[in-house]
């Protein structure tokens, strides 16, 4: 009993070696003592005003969710926009761990797109969305504390006039950009 | 080594349900018995492969889904993979109509999926979150517990539309 347990333990672990990406992953939630992280708070800021990102929105996650501490919002104005300000993101984190023997990176998602963007570099996560993405999807109304059940509603109704309007307007997706 | 990790985390399970299910008749049970209790308690969840049928948690208007193919893995689809769907049941004035074949990512699977600290984290449904072909939701709100792991998946979208983390 014992032994096989043990035997599943170390085929774990020798499967995280295998893996480098996860080790680190781990690693960054293991210590939450850690000084510096990926990202600070103040260098997205810094980044986020020089690419003249729109409606930039720090918000504090309330406790019961412990996988981040803070979330921001960024508006692009079209959807290479919204490609550069992720750009600009994966940028800062390069410089700052310039000369470092083994580099981590925030993983990026949905980049190929380009509507929305996460940029999740540990305790921070950086959302970058295009105008309509960030209309539709209405963040700020999910994580700022208020009622939930009004919110559903609210959200149901406005997602059925969406759905009009995008089967009315027949203009290509270039013109729309 | 993925499949001999799951199998290898499956019979240790197995083992350990095995051995509870020993110890609680006694001493004074037939072989019988005894197999019976065995073959109950070693009875496990499988993948999701085709024609398994989900349960959908977000609000693009379907109800029900099935799997048509597993996009990652030859057995099936686990949690925090991605399938191709056909819709089964739709609500009226939905976002997608009942037919319509789409993406879905996994966010709640009854097949049970180790953790990093050696717990195993299963639930009672499967359940599955609409995407288009890039990988965005679909609706705008997820319902119900989404546990943590997606984020390793790179699925932080779902996470962040979803209310209730486990």
């Amino acid at each position: 009993m014992l032994g096989v347990i043990g035997a599943g333990t170390w085929l774990r672990y020798s499967k995280a070696l295998l893996q480098p990406w996860k080790v680190g992953f781990s690693s960054l939630s293991a210590v939450d003592g850690r000084k510096h992280h990926l990202l600070d708070l103040q260098e997205i800021e810094t980044v986020l005003t020089d690419v003249k990102a729109d409606n930039v929105k720090v918000i504090p996650v309330p406790k019961h969710c412990d996988w981040a501490d803070f979330m921001v919002l960024a508006t692009g104005r079209s959807t290479w926009h919204v490609k550069n300000i992720a750009q600009a993101l994966i940028y800062k984190a390069k410089q700052k761990q310039r000369g470092v023997e083994r580099m981590m990176l925030p993983s990026v998602e949905g980049q190929a797109g380009g509507k929305w963007i996460v940029i999740d570099s540990g305790k921070v996560i950086v959302h970058a969305l295009d105008e309509k993405a960030r209309a539709y999807y209405n963040l700020e109304g999910l994580w700022t504390p208020g009622t939930i059940q009004n919110e559903r509603e609210e959200d149901l109704q406005k997602a059925l006039v969406k759905v009009r309007r995008k089967n009315n307007s027949k203009k290509p997706a270039q013109k729309n950009a | 080594m993925a499949a001999a990790f799951a199998s290898r985390c499956s019979r240790v399970g197995r083992s350990l349900s095995g051995g509870l299910s020993n110890s609680s008749p006694g001493l004074f049970t037939s072989s019988h018995g005894m197999t019976c209790n065995n073959l109950f308690s070693q009875q496990q969840r499988t993948f999701i492969q085709m024609r398994t049928v989900l349960k959908v948690v977000d609000n693009s208007g379907a109800k029900k889904v099935m799997c048509i193919q597993a996009l990652k893995g030859k057995k099936g689809a686990r949690l925090g993979d991605t399938i191709i769907a056909s819709v089964k049941e739709a609500h009226p004035n939905g976002k997608v109509k009942k037919g319509k074949v789409v993406y879905g990512v996994v966010v709640r699977a009854a097949m049970q999926k180790g953790r990093c600290d050696g717990s195993e984290v299963k639930f009672d449904d499967n359940a599955v979150v609409l995407v288009d072909k890039q990988g965005q939701p679909i609706g705008t709100r997820v319902f119900g517990p989404v546990p943590h792991e997606l984020r390793q998946k790179k699925h932080v979208k779902i996470l962040t539309l979803a209310g209730h983390i486990a």
